[in-house]
């Protein structure tokens, strides 16, 4: 058998595959689309238009675009050590650790909000509110936010740090660093990419969080509302046409900053080989 | 890319971001504040559903009274939980009356003041392509229904108790395509078009100008009122009281609330510190001065209270006088000027009884004894006052009237008249009230009579035109808090007012 024949063959076997691959993506890309569509159907440029004019909706998407950037610092933060710890090192009790972290993913969002909101009517709380007001104000909103979204980046760096060999900082240890300098020098680098998967999944968490923010933080126009907000207050007056305006406000805001971190955060590690 | 290997480079990054995502932030908040003498603004809750009218009237009221009002949406059951979980915030407007009534029964409120009535209604869309008339119509099976939960929205609640009193809810309820969690969901459906026909409440549907209406008569019995109550831990209640009345006035929010297509409550009048007049039997004053006081200061009012002889106060009313309410020594008075007043409530009673010096020294046991010769007797007046002809009407009736006019020595206008006069020496008995006993009882002794004619009954009106229902029905609840009843019992009056189950 020479290898001509084998080429169409084996292309012929390859054909099912892709159309495979093709069709269960493509349905899922266009269910949507299609609702997207579904949703133009029920606006116009006039409505779209119209909610940006409003000082209100600018308001929430200038305190959603905030709030979620703040979010995302302050996950990351607190994702990357706790990935880094839950991934590297045993000690007893972290089954435990591991199961308290998912939580916030489990628990249905408007309990995380009512959690929140009698937290922080309990004397400890109440203490914190004395120097910081936090129900019903700007700090209530990321923290709402955080509580969640933080769940998400912290799975995420566990598993980046799981799927990086530890080989490369003990070779950096018997070189010379300390733990501080092989994490630096070594470990986070090479996270690059989780860091962002992280951070870009933290941040459109955080966009979408809306039952916790509901409860803990209300829908006080120009103070507590952001963009999941409005949609609910105008769906609750009926004004369909406004909300779904201002949803494609927020999917056309998400997929600009979501494209603009990829683009930047994947060019980082080219540089890196170049 | 050696910046991010070194910690502080990137701590430092961190912190620069985030002190400016919070100076971005803080940009308007500052503007907000130096605004600054303001007093605090007002938390008010405000079901997501009555955002419109309500919003349009906080902003007309934070222009006229540099007074902030912080609205706070959301559906009414997810507001109850949290007002009741922080205790804080000053107003709690509901989208239904079921709400009002939970809030009442956590002991939230403190005042209720009526917006506007709703009832149930079907709603289709515009031009009603499948033709429903009625009820039974939903039940055909060709017309898809929502209905709101029975069990998370009080429209459900309302529309299930109707339905199951006529027969016609097992039928619907098998032909019911979805159970939405709120009313707005349900009109949304009809709105999408993904149900045919919903049922919600007529002052909802009237906010889709793409639906269209299909009253049911045996609905009307169902209306009920969309309130707004004051939280009773609110901590500027005045402030929070004088935003509802002005919300809740005919001639001030209600007009808001006809525009947005609401059929009105039957408010008061607006003033920002309304005059009121009330007229008081004399006997009452004791006891209910304090609690004027305390109204005045949390409604905001100056109350200008007449208090006389209960025959003079009805003489002015048939002159012409039209108090916004009567406080009356008797309800025999009450009754004679009924028909100028809103139908009364009684709040305590009273009793005559026979007053004598310390010890008894005449021995005076019954009305009878006071026929001994010699007797030095004191009347209250059997025409200016309400006691006095009560007790006139009491001795006609034993018999004993006439003969006891050989030992009247006196007939004053008042109770306290007498009091003083027999405290002097210049009289051996007086026939007066329990309230005129008790605080002199360290220096005369009461001697009870036993007839049915010696109770009175104090009743209470508001005037039937008065522009100030709703505060003037506020009043009688005033009067008739624990701390207002403890005052006019300590005074001498029995407890009578019974609080009826919230309408």
């Amino acid at each position: 058998m020479s290898s001509a024949p084998q080429t169409p063959a084996r292309s012929g076997r390859d054909w099912p595959f892709f159309a495979g691959l093709i069709i269960l993506s493509g349905v899922y890309i266009a269910l949507i689309v299609a609702m997207l569509v579904a949703d133009l159907s029920f606006t116009t440029p006039h409505h779209l238009l119209r909610a940006f004019a409003s000082a209100e909706i600018r308001y929430s998407v200038k305190l959603s675009l905030i709030s979620c950037t703040l979010t995302t610092l302050l996950s990351l933060w607190v994702a990357v050590p706790t990935g880094y710890l839950m991934s590297r090192y045993q000690f007893p009790g972290k089954r435990f650790v591991d199961s308290v972290l998912d939580i916030p993913i489990v628990l249905p969002p408007l309990v995380m909000g009512l959690s929140l909101l009698i937290l922080f009517q309990t004397p400890i709380g109440r203490a914190i509110q004395r120097v910081v007001p936090v129900t019903y104000a700007i700090p209530s909103v990321i923290l709402a936010q955080f509580s969640v979204a933080c769940a998400f980046a912290v799975r995420t760096m566990l598993v980046t740090f799981d799927q990086i060999s530890p080989r490369r900082e003990q070779v950096a240890l018997t070189l010379g660093c300390n733990r501080s300098q092989a994490f630096w020098l070594v470990a986070l680098p090479e996270a690059r990419r989780g860091v962002l998967t992280a951070a870009t999944l933290a941040w459109a968490r955080a966009l979408g969080e809306f039952g916790p923010i509901l409860v803990f933080s209300g829908a006080t126009r120009m103070r507590t509302e952001v963009l999941p907000t409005t949609v609910f207050l105008e769906l609750s007056i009926g004004n369909i046409e406004a909300a779904v305006a201002v949803s494609l406000l927020m999917i056309i805001a998400a997929l600009a900053v979501l494209t603009i971190a990829r683009t930047f955060g994947l060019r980082a590690p080219l540089e890196r080989v170049l | 890319m050696t910046i991010t290997k070194n910690p502080w480079i990137v701590l430092l990054g961190t912190l620069v971001a985030v002190g400016l995502l919070v100076a971005l932030l803080m940009g308007p908040g500052k503007r907000l504040r130096t605004a600054g003498a303001e007093p605090k603004p007002l938390l008010m809750y405000c079901a997501a559903g009555i955002k419109p009218p309500t919003e349009a009237v906080a902003v007309e009221y934070e222009k006229a009274f540099r007074q902030r009002i912080q609205l706070q949406y959301g559906g009414s059951g997810t507001l109850l939980s949290n007002l009741r979980v922080t205790k804080s915030g000053d107003l709690f407007l509901a989208g239904d009356e079921s709400y009002i009534k939970s809030a009442r029964e956590f002991g939230l409120l403190a005042e209720v003041i009526p917006l506007a009535r709703q009832r149930p209604v079907i709603v289709v869309a515009k031009g009603n392509p499948k033709n429903v008339r009625a009820v039974n119509d939903l039940c055909r099976g060709d017309a898809r229904v929502a209905l709101a939960n029975p069990d998370a929205a009080s429209i459900g609640r309302t529309v299930r108790a109707l339905l199951q009193k006529d027969g016609q809810w097992t039928e619907l309820e098998k032909h019911v395509t979805v159970f939405k969690p709120t009313v707005n969901d349900v009109a949304n459906d009809v709105k999408i078009g993904s149900v045919d026909a919903g049922i919600v409440w007529d002052a909802t549907a009237r906010q889709y100008p793409e639906l269209e209406l299909v009253a049911v008569p045996l609905f009307d019995a169902a209306a009920e009122t969309i309130s707004i109550g004051v939280l009773k831990f609110s901590e500027q209640p005045a402030a929070a009281l004088r935003f509802a009345r002005y919300l809740g006035a005919r001639d001030k929010g209600l007009k808001q609330f006809v525009k947005h297509f609401y059929e009105p409550a039957d408010g008061d009048e607006w003033a920002e510190t309304p005059e009121i007049v009330l007229f008081s039997g004399a006997m009452l004053r004791p006891g209910i001065e304090k609690t004027l006081k305390e109204f005045e200061a949390r409604e905001g009012c100056r109350i200008t209270t007449v208090y006389n002889g209960c025959g003079i106060l009805t003489a002015q009313m048939r002159a012409g006088a039209r108090p916004d309410a009567y406080f009356s020594c008797d309800q025999s008075f009450m009754s004679s000027v009924a028909d100028m007043y809103l139908p009364s409530e009684t709040v305590v009673d009273n009793r005559l009884m026979i007053l004598v010096q310390k010890g008894n020294p005449k021995g005076i046991r019954t009305v009878a004894d006071l026929l001994k010769p010699g007797t030095r007797v004191g009347l209250p007046h059997h025409e200016k006052s309400a006691m006095g002809n009560i007790a006139w009407k009491m001795l006609q009736q034993m018999g004993l009237y006439d003969e006891l006019q050989k030992n009247l020595t006196v007939e004053s206008p008042t109770g306290d008249f007498l009091v003083n006069q027999i405290r002097t020496g210049s009289l051996d008995a007086i026939i007066a009230c329990r309230t005129n006993h008790k605080p002199v009882s360290e220096h005369l002794d009461a001697v009870p009579i036993d007839s049915p004619l010696a109770a009175m009954s104090q009743p209470y009106a508001a005037g039937r035109n008065t522009r100030y229902k709703h505060m003037m029905s506020r009043l009688l609840q005033a009067f008739t808090t624990a701390e207002s009843r403890e005052r006019l019992e300590t005074v001498g009056f029995g407890w009578r007012f019974q609080s009826k189950p919230n309408p």
